[in-house]
């Protein structure tokens, strides 16, 4: 390579990477990934959940004993999570009751309180009234107790004895452990977790080859409007010119991609043993970290795919900026660009949940999408490779060839035009000058 | 050995020709200007040279090199459209355009101490360019171009934007840099400044040769030449064969001199017989040659389509 465009490429790289927003961006960010972590971490330590009290006025009079029996569980502290009182509705009815339970609730003497009505077998309603309702997690599991118990009582009603309805439905429970086959054997994988990883993977993806397309977009119009190009030209091909600005800028992403990945890469092997040495013994942390599917193979190419989206892209960014001749106008310009994006977003998400259909093969082929798409799909199917991987890197690179060849063009004559923005089809035109 | 070659090239946009048929060459060592209004074609030719266009037929070549990739490195450019990285120290800059004519960093180095120091901006090097006057950044523009001690160096309208004072400077540095044997191409539509500098020149006018030659010749071919002349005694020399058309105030005459005719030989004729007390040879400027030619040409036109 000619020491000039290396020229190029190192004030591309450099005169960006000194700025103090490049290198919080890089540096800063995943620290506060991590700190915004041990915050949740320390505030759920901070706001321990103390015991909740709840009155109970149960009309059936049979369901009271049993729902407390299950609902026995222990705090970490070893308190009792829930303590349940039983009020009847007797001497002043039940709408007194009621108002006694809510004058305690709002007096914070009590969390709340339920109502279970006389004909909850049938209506299979029961009323739940508290200070705050934003735990769906506790509703859900008083949902779950008072299924059970009707549940059993419907039975028994039936004739069957209680003593094998219980062992029946203790042993009922069944739960999905999904496992994905490999060549080498099969690996423990859930659904929801490749999903959500192949979706932040590919939104990273998505949002690195914006900013930094963008960037080669700004740096074009940059030196078009601030009138430096002929300068430069005057010592260095336009199309040299534009490669060592993509190479220059490319590799800001990289940096940051290196870092954000070696990051996570370090989180997903490390975090378990140094929380332990720390002394701190957190499940829910190795657990979250354990569904984590990111493994080098996909780290590698989560890379190559940013490379290939990056210079398919910021050769079209480049184009813009060669052609519009200010930042107003780039911006209007782009908006296309900016939608055709998005769209692959879009597909992406369809095309993770079903990655094998023909459909999400074609469209990983088709090279605006592939960086998107394909490495979606590749996430997904991780460790197994999906069709069509290998042949998409050649689609790719061969359009990228094709691409850089006519907006090299474009980007020659459009970098010393000014005045009058140009219609696209003029700028078509300039693909026939010599 | 000619320093630059431009054989009869043209250039067409769409259905805009931008220069038609120009041809010129420069010897080493010479200034040369290339004059003409605005628009006339003179960046386009510029732009050819410098590679940055390419011509549609015709060829160029510099410092007698046909591969323009080898002989870009030994030319200076300061274009008429200037500007720079507003965010980069002036250092920095310098140090960049030095790179992309192939200089080595120590070289490069010693390049740029020795011109901030020349053009007194020295204690600006850390500064960033967008912390520099106007003048400061011109200034900075135009050592970027002399940097690597290029053996051609074309200016596009260099005095645009300066003051007095450092119109003044560059123009010294330029004497300076003629006298170590560069050649300098001096591109402007300021006909006053290219008669002051330039010993040859190249005019342009609608994308066509106006005139090409050296100055002196120019002023011969083209000019009405004028004498003013005050005596005292015998008028008997108004009636040399060397003049056209004379005006005699009693011991005052303006004289046309005929084409070929010689000055000199008039002033002797008046001595033989006369006292002189003042013979102004009256020049035609550039402008009026100028305007003159392209006037012709202009009514030319006109009575063609008549």
């Amino acid at each position: 390579m000619s020491g000039k465009i290396v020229a190029v490429i190192k004030r591309e790289f450099l005169s960006r990477a000194k700025t103090k927003g490049f290198i919080i961006g890089t540096f800063m960010f995943p620290l506060v990934l991590v700190l915004i972590f041990s915050g949740i971490f320390i505030f759920g330590e901070l706001f321990k959940p103390s015991t909740k009290v709840y009155g109970i006025i149960d009309q059936t009079g049979r369901l009271y004993s049993e729902f407390t029996d299950i609902q026995s569980d222990t705090l970490k502290s070893g308190e009792p999570k829930y303590r349940f009182f039983q009020v009847s509705a007797e001497p002043a009815g039940l709408e007194a009751a009621m108002n006694d339970l809510k004058q305690k609730a709002m007096s914070e003497e009590i969390h709340g309180y339920m109502v279970i009505p006389e004909d909850v077998v049938e209506s299979r309603v029961v009323y739940y009234s508290a200070r705050n309702v934003s735990d769906f997690e506790e509703q859900e599991s008083f949902e779950r107790s008072f299924s059970w118990i009707v549940t059993n009582m419907r039975l028994a009603d039936e004739g069957l004895p209680v003593e094998r309805i219980r062992s029946a439905m203790a042993r009922g429970r069944v739960s999905l452990k999904s496992r994905q086959v490999t060549e080498e054997g099969e690996v423990e994988k859930s659904g929801g977790a490749s999903f959500a990883l192949s979706y932040i993977l590919t939104y990273v993806i998505i949002l690195m080859i914006m900013i930094y397309g963008m960037i080669a977009m700004r740096s074009v119009i940059e030196e078009k409007s601030q009138r430096i190009t002929e300068t430069i030209v005057s010592s260095i091909k336009p199309f040299e010119l534009m490669i060592g600005k993509i190479i220059g800028i490319c590799g800001l992403g990289l940096t940051q991609m290196f870092v954000f990945g070696g990051f996570l890469l370090l989180i997903i092997g490390y975090a378990g043993p140094i929380f332990a040495r720390l002394g701190v013994n957190v499940p829910e942390v190795a657990t979250f970290i354990s569904t984590i599917h990111f493994t080098p193979t996909v780290f590698m190419f989560m890379i190559l795919f940013f490379l290939l989206g990056f210079v398919l892209y910021s050769s079209i960014f480049a184009a813009i900026g060669a052609i519009v001749n200010t930042e107003d106008e780039g911006q209007q310009m782009q908006g296309p660009l900016m939608i055709l994006i998005w769209l692959g977003f879009f597909i992406m998400m369809a095309v993770s949940k079903n990655p094998e259909t023909p459909q999400a093969f074609w469209v990983s082929l088709f090279p605006l999408y592939t960086p998107i798409v394909m490495f979606s799909r590749i996430v997904v199917s991780d460790p197994i490779l999906p069709s069509g991987a290998v042949l998409s890197l050649f689609t790719t690179v061969a359009t990228i060839v094709v691409l850089i060849w006519a907006v090299a063009k474009i980007y020659r004559v459009g970098i010393l035009m000014y005045g009058k923005k140009p219609s696209f089809r003029e700028a078509l035109k300039w693909l026939k000058y010599k | 050995m000619n320093v630059l070659d431009v054989n009869n090239i043209s250039k067409q946009f769409g259905d805009f020709v931008a220069v038609e048929n120009v041809s010129f060459s420069i010897d080493e060592g010479v200034v040369f200007g290339l004059i003409g209004p605005n628009g006339a074609g003179k960046t386009t030719t510029i732009r050819m040279i410098m590679n940055i266009i390419i011509p549609d037929t015709g060829t160029v070549s510099v410092l007698g090199d046909h591969d323009m990739r080898t002989a870009i490195d030994r030319i200076g450019y300061l274009p008429e459209e200037r500007g720079m990285y507003r965010k980069m120290k002036v250092k920095d800059l310098l140090r960049f355009l030095a790179e992309l004519k192939s200089m080595s960093r120590r070289d490069a180095a010693v390049a740029i101490d020795y011109w901030l120091e020349r053009v007194s901006l020295k204690e600006w090097q850390n500064k960033k360019i967008e912390e520099l006057s106007k003048g400061m950044q011109q200034k900075i523009q135009f050592i970027g171009t002399v940097l690597h001690n290029p053996k051609l160096l074309i200016l596009d309208e260099p005095f645009g934007g300066l003051d007095p004072v450092n119109q003044n400077l560059i123009k010294d540095i330029l004497m300076e840099l003629k006298k170590d044997g560069m050649t300098i191409i001096f591109s402007t539509h300021v006909m006053e400044s290219a008669e002051k500098l330039c010993e040859e020149i190249f005019m342009i006018n609608k994308s066509r040769k106006v005139f090409y030659g050296k100055l002196a010749d120019i002023k011969n071919e083209y000019g009405k030449r004028n004498i003013l002349i005050e005596y005292d005694g015998d008028d008997a020399f108004l009636n040399s064969p060397e003049i056209l058309t004379k005006d005699n105030y009693g011991n005052m005459a303006e004289i046309q001199l005929k084409k070929e005719g010689d000055s000199q030989k008039v002033l002797r004729q008046a001595l033989s017989g006369a006292t002189i007390r003042k013979f102004e040879i009256k020049e035609p400027s550039l402008h009026d040659i100028f305007i003159n030619t392209v006037g012709q040409e202009a009514r030319k036109e006109a009575g063609n389509e008549r």
